[in-house]
């Protein structure tokens, strides 16, 4: 009897204790001490150009554990690049905003950065060392107006399923690649190789061409110089990578007809990989962002799932090039209203757990020095950092990317020769 | 087994009420919460109504603009400068824009540029497709949720398509009016309208699942998205479920994106080609608890409490009806051991009476054996009676019915009576035996003598009778002064030097039925139940009884008592101023028999032995000085006491009157000591009493108070009626006291035996011995009529009850109904001589 009341007793204590075992918040958010009244009320509103922001929502969910009151919330502006500077002097101003690195030196952007509030100041405390140093651009007076929270590369992604089903591996130089490529070719692959190549915005030729010419200006400093200058001269700096997406198309490791019958740069080119048939895709990080949600919708990859990475694109014998740059940056507004709360947000999220939580949520590359939490990005965490380039830290500019993506889409679609495209260097323009 | 079961059958109730609480607060809870739940759509359904009035309004308003300046052929300016004068609202603004070129004019002008008024859509996204927007009057032309490109705020806009004329060309152009409103303050007003439903959350979505308007807690830039993102739907079927929210007024639950169950309701916003609005709040908000685990807590605290108390109660239930039942059977054990003791103990006197009683048949003409026989069948018949005497006192003990019945009496007499009862068994074992009182001064007390006396008795008997021949039995008894008023501490102390007793045996010596077990012990009479009366006795009389015993070496009883101190006590007793010699080798003796004689008003000297008693009595010889009195103890070491008398009488002198003490009764040395000149006896202990009544009787100062021995001449002729219904009882009395030439006439019940009263002549009857169970008329009613009678002489007559009722309470109840005495059958011819001489002293009196 004893015994059973002993249990009873024990079943009861245990029933209480495991009501005191009630999830805290340190250990929701390692490390985060939250700096100000928990009870503060008030609205931070963060606006963009995505049309979704679902990793940032969940940023505000996990904030709010900390900070019930606050209503964060993340508004998409219409004709961002126009109406941001209104809205920043209108009457509802933002607190954290959108920029990028390509705003920085365009005059339309001066009023933006007028009100940006330097991120490097000591007393807001954000962990500006979690990311990787290439990412961080610092003005002349070593201010850091904007903080990458995402980042973006180029590559493919690669069916790791399908090259084990072949007996192949998945190739890490260029001539592997041509290899690899004419292996498929052998075993009923018509293109082993794809992307987008409708129209020259995100086509799989710019890809292809624009981690060699950046790594042929990183080696000529002269050659970036007269390239930002848009100076025809220019121009042969960029047949290498010109050949690279001639050679590509030329030896049929990719069918063009094949890629046109892709129809956008981002769900089209997702959903066709996840047909499974394709053993690599070329495409921007950005677009990878997009696998994870479509894995679901795609019937294909629901009834066949395969495992998939996203690796540099083997351009040269001693391999890939990881190129590194800022994709979305937050910039805070100084003169919002509750400017301490939103420097709180950001000081919460300007960190690595929270930084690769979001950049997991919307499967972006991860802007801080952690790129292996995500499998499907590995392979970018091992490429060697001579062959890491960083074209905010080399000082490539908007239009000089515009020249190689025209260069690169028109010789690809044949409109053009190398030649006449390194001649054109700096005239080139959109033919559609 | 048993507990087993009781258990889990409390607890399968236990289990039961609390499903059954569960079940019907969750039913309950689920009940409530359908009626919320319905509610909720039902105010969704009022709001949107709302929602629709309130659009209906302001799409009227830009109906109103649009009507006029397309009556009025107005140009861009002059249909935006109409607007500026129409307007009311600061926030609200209105856009007109040309749809070939998607730009316009603001009512507002832009917030960096204070003149400039124009407004491009060209990028905005919002009017390349314009076919949402309906002829004038048709429907809510209302846009999406979107920037307005004048002041970067997020707003909607009421829209109508207006015709106007171009001020340059004067060709007509089509463009759009826009009554533009800020979002932010559209939210402040469209507030679920509800009491308990604070926390909801709107949004307005299109046919596509994209938000017009969206409310804070939903996520994504489509709500079918977000739908998505935070619950799980297989493809085919989210397409129906999709079709079903924008078409269909209805709720149902989802996860938002903190994995919170949210409750989200959805109504057609009729006025809207395909827009449908839906509210949006966590379940916990709903206020309702599907599960009341407060009351499933409490009352699960409670019935666990009730169950741990009832199952603690009923445990020590169980352990006092445990601890009951063994001691039942222990009781049950004891009994049966009692009357196998008892069986044994009654059938060896009873063996004894009847074996002897049928010798003494055989051998009648044998006188001395009959004598024998008959000595010894008195003896048996004494313990057969001192046994039934325990059992009928231990009933009465444990059925808490014993009472006490305080009287006057002599502790004189009492240890007399305990000295004389012990001294045949101590001759019989030869044992050595002394009895000392210290500083006795107050000899009447007011106590239950009985019970006194059974208590001293039960205790000195034990000491014998466990004490082995040779051993040695001491008795201390003193008075000192009490802390009760009126009382005297009387300290009983009895040391022996016998077989002892274990300590596990003391621990449960106070039990009745309980005997040490020991062989020796067994070979020893005895109920068990000595003891146990003995300590209910002295309890009941608020007394001590402490008890050191080593098993082998001997037991020593302490009894202490306070006893009220009767208010009658000795005159004061003075002899006369003589010397008196006392010589003894118990200097403790010495010292209180001096400390008696002094305070009689006699000069004592005392001595250790013969020979400095012999010295002393020379000196005083020679002196001229004699002692008045010598007492001398018999057994001294050296020289005796008898030597010592024929020495004083033979070499100093004659005359000097000498007491012999004697611890036991004298007649085995009797003759040999008046043949050496002792003039007389005295017993020990040494009351101050006697020692006054042995002195003067010894000087002659007195008349002797010792009764005669064998002269019984006094009683001769004297009269007794006696009140006897058995035949047997009265042949015995009529017998025996026929022996003492006494005349009995047999009343054969109490009625006869007053109506003999009645018809009595004076001074027939000396007095009545009475019994109390009698048919007709009992011994106590007949006592009563006695004394009621108109003859003083017969109401006055001495009653002496002659009963078997031999409890003080029954002796009580005698002198209640008006009696004199109690002799308790069977009777003690002694006894009854004794009391017929005391009724004769008193009526002397």
């Amino acid at each position: 009897m004893k015994k059973l009341i002993c249990i009873i007793l024990a079943i009861c204590a245990a029933v209480s204790l495991t009501a005191c075992g009630g999830k805290t918040q340190e250990e929701t958010a390692a490390g985060f001490k939250p700096a100000l009244d928990t009870n503060t009320s008030c609205s931070i509103t963060v606006v963009g150009s995505y049309d979704n922001f679902e990793a940032l929502e969940a940023e505000f969910d996990r904030f709010n554990e900390f900070y019930p009151n606050v209503q964060l919330s993340y508004v998409k502006l219409d004709d961002y690049s126009n109406t941001l500077v209104t809205a920043l002097e209108g009457n509802d101003k933002p607190n954290i905003f959108f920029t990028t690195a390509s705003m920085i030196g365009n005059e339309q952007y001066d009023p933006v950065f007028a009100l940006a509030e330097d991120l490097a100041d000591p007393a807001l405390g954000l962990d500006l060392d979690c990311i990787r140093p290439g990412l961080i651009n610092h003005d002349a007076e070593g201010r850091v107006l904007l903080v990458p929270v995402f980042s973006r590369s180029y590559g493919m992604l690669v069916n790791k399923d399908l090259f084990e089903k072949e007996g192949l591996d998945i190739p890490t130089t260029w001539t592997e690649l041509l290899a690899v490529c004419e292996a498929f070719r052998g075993k009923g692959c018509s293109s082993p190789m794809m992307g987008y190549s409708l129209k020259s915005s995100s086509c799989f030729m710019y890809t292809v061409a624009y981690p060699l010419f950046a790594a042929a200006l990183a080696e000529n400093p002269e050659a970036l110089v007269l390239a930002n200058e848009l100076d025809p001269a220019a121009g042969e700096t960029m047949r290498p990578a010109l050949e690279a997406v001639e050679q590509l198309i030329g030896s049929g490791c990719i069918d063009l007809d094949a890629c046109d019958m892709i129809e956008d740069n981002y769900t089209q080119v997702i959903l066709r990989f996840f047909e499974g048939d394709v053993p690599m895709m070329i495409c921007a990080g950005d677009t990878v962002s997009g696998t994870r949600k479509r894995e679901s919708q795609s019937e294909a990859f629901t009834n066949a799932p395969f495992d998939y990475s996203f690796a540099p694109i083997p351009l040269t014998e001693e391999g890939g090039y990881f190129i590194d740059s800022p994709s979305v940056e937050f910039s805070v507004n100084k003169d919002c209203d509750d400017l301490d709360m939103t420097n709180e947000f950001m000081r919460f999220l300007i960190t690595r757990e929270e930084l690769n939580a979001m950049a997991s949520v919307k499967r972006l590359v991860t802007p801080t020095t952690d790129l292996s939490f995500d499998a499907v990005y590995a392979p970018f965490g091992q490429v060697p950092s001579e062959r890491t380039i960083s074209p905010e830290v080399l000082g490539i500019t908007d239009a000089l990317t515009v020249q190689i993506r025209l260069a690169a889409f028109q010789v690809g679609k044949g409109d053009i020769t190398v030649d006449e495209a390194v001649t054109m260097y700096g005239s080139l323009e959109e033919t559609q | 087994m048993k507990k087993a079961r009781i258990a889990i059958v409390n607890i399968a109730i236990m289990v039961g009420i609390l499903i059954f609480v569960i079940l019907y607060s969750s039913y309950e809870g689920k009940a409530a919460l359908r009626r919320q739940v319905e509610s909720f759509v039902s105010t969704t359904v009022a709001m949107e109504h709302v929602t629709e009035n309130y659009m209906a309004g302001e799409q009227h308003i830009c109906d109103v603009w649009a009507r006029y300046i397309n009556s009025k052929g107005m140009s861009i300016e002059e249909a935006a400068s109409f607007i500026c004068i129409s307007h009311v609202t600061q926030t609200a603004s209105a856009h007109i824009v040309y749809l070939d070129t998607l730009s316009g004019l603001s009512t507002r002008a832009r917030q960096d540029a204070a003149d400039d008024y124009a407004v491009s859509y060209g990028r905005i996204g919002l009017l390349n497709d314009v076919s949402w927007i309906n002829d004038i009057g048709k429907s809510v032309n209302i846009s999406r949720a979107y920037t307005n490109p004048v002041n970067g705020e997020q707003s909607i806009a009421f829209c109508n398509y207006v015709t106007l004329q171009d001020s340059e060309t004067g060709e007509l152009r089509d463009a759009v009016l826009l009554r533009v409103l800020p979002i932010a303050e559209m939210a402040q007003k469209w507030i679920f309208p509800q009491e308990g439903f604070e926390n909801t959350e709107l949004s307005m979505i299109d046919a596509n699942g994209d938000y017009i308007i969206k409310g804070h807690s939903f996520k994504n830039s489509s709500f079918f998205e977000f739908y998505r993102s935070y619950n799980t739907i297989d493809p085919a079927s989210a397409q129906e479920f999709f079709e079903t929210i924008t078409s269909s007024t209805g709720s149902f639950t989802m996860l938002n994106s903190r994995g919170e169950k949210c409750i989200l309701a959805y109504t057609p916003v009729d006025a809207t080609g395909g827009w449908t609005l839906l509210s949006f709040m966590p379940m916990k908000d709903l206020r309702v608890n599907t599960e009341n685990w407060l009351l499933i807590g409490v009352i699960s605290a409670a019935l666990l409490l009730l169950f741990v108390f009832d199952l603690s109660v009923m445990l020590n239930f169980n352990k006092k009806l445990q601890a009951a039942a063994r001691e039942a059977a222990s009781a049950n054990r004891a009994k049966t051991d009692f009357l196998s003791t008892m069986s044994h103990d009654i059938r060896t006197p009873m063996n004894a009476i009847m074996g002897l009683t049928t010798i003494a048949e055989k051998n009648l003409g044998d006188t001395e054996s009959v004598a024998d026989n008959l000595r010894k069948i008195g003896l048996a018949s004494n313990h057969l009676l001192s046994l039934i005497n325990d059992i009928l006192d231990i009933s009465k003990v444990e059925s808490g019915k014993l009472n006490l019945s305080p009287l006057t009496f002599s502790i004189v007499d009492t240890v007399e009576n305990l000295v004389n009862i012990s001294q045949p068994m101590i001759k019989e074992k030869n044992i050595s035996f002394s009895f000392r009182i210290n500083r006795m001064e107050k000899e009447y007390l007011y106590a239950d003598q009985l019970r006194l006396n059974q208590i001293y008795i039960n205790i000195l008997s034990n000491a014998i009778k466990y004490t082995e021949p040779g051993g040695s039995v001491s008795v201390d008894m003193r008075e000192e002064e009490s802390e009760t008023p009126g009382c005297v501490k009387l300290t009983y102390v009895v040391a022996d030097t016998g077989m002892g007793m274990s300590p596990e045996f003391m621990a449960k010596m106070y039990e009745p039925f309980s005997r040490q077990t020991d062989s020796r012990v067994n070979t020893i009479q005895g109920t068990g139940l000595g003891l146990a009366i003995t300590k209910q006795m002295v309890d009941l009389m608020n007394g001590v009884i402490d008890c050191q015993s080593e098993l082998g070496k001997g037991t020593t009883f302490t009894i202490v008592l306070d006893i009220p101190v009767a208010d009658k006590q000795l005159d004061d007793m003075r002899l006369e101023p003589i010397d008196v010699l006392i010589v003894d080798d118990d200097t403790v003796l010495l010292e209180t028999a001096v400390d008696a004689l002094e305070s009689l008003g006699v000069t004592a000297e005392k001595a250790e032995d013969s020979v400095t008693a012999l010295e002393m009595i020379r000196q005083r010889q020679e002196s001229g000085r004699q002692y008045g009195v010598v007492i001398l103890d018999w057994k001294m070491p050296g020289m005796d006491g008898v030597e010592a008398v024929r020495r004083i009488r033979s070499e100093i002198d004659e005359n000097v009157p000498i007491l012999l003490i004697s611890a036991y009764d004298w007649s085995d040395i009797e003759d040999a000591a008046k043949d050496a000149g002792v003039n007389g006896f005295i017993s020990k202990p040494l009351f101050r009493s006697k020692l006054y009544d042995k002195i003067n009787e010894l000087l002659g100062t007195e008349a002797k108070s010792a009764e005669p021995e064998d002269d019984y001449s006094d009683l001769a002729g004297i009269s007794i009626l006696v009140a006897e219904d058995n035949d047997i009882n009265w042949e015995i009395i009529s017998a025996m006291l026929g022996m003492f030439g006494i005349v009995t006439e047999r009343a054969e019940n109490g009625q006869i035996c007053v109506d003999k009263m009645k018809a009595a002549e004076r001074g027939q009857y000396a007095l009545v011995f009475m019994d109390i169970q009698m048919p007709v008329m009992n011994g106590l009613d007949a006592a009563r009529n006695i004394r009621a009678l108109e003859d003083p002489w017969a109401s006055s007559i001495p009653i002496i009850a002659m009963t078997a009722d031999a409890f003080s309470e029954n002796v009580t109840e005698c002198l209640n109904a008006g009696m004199n005495g109690h002799i308790a059958k069977p009777v003690d011819i002694r006894l009854v001589i004794k009391e017929i001489r005391r009724i004769k002293e008193e009526k002397k009196a």
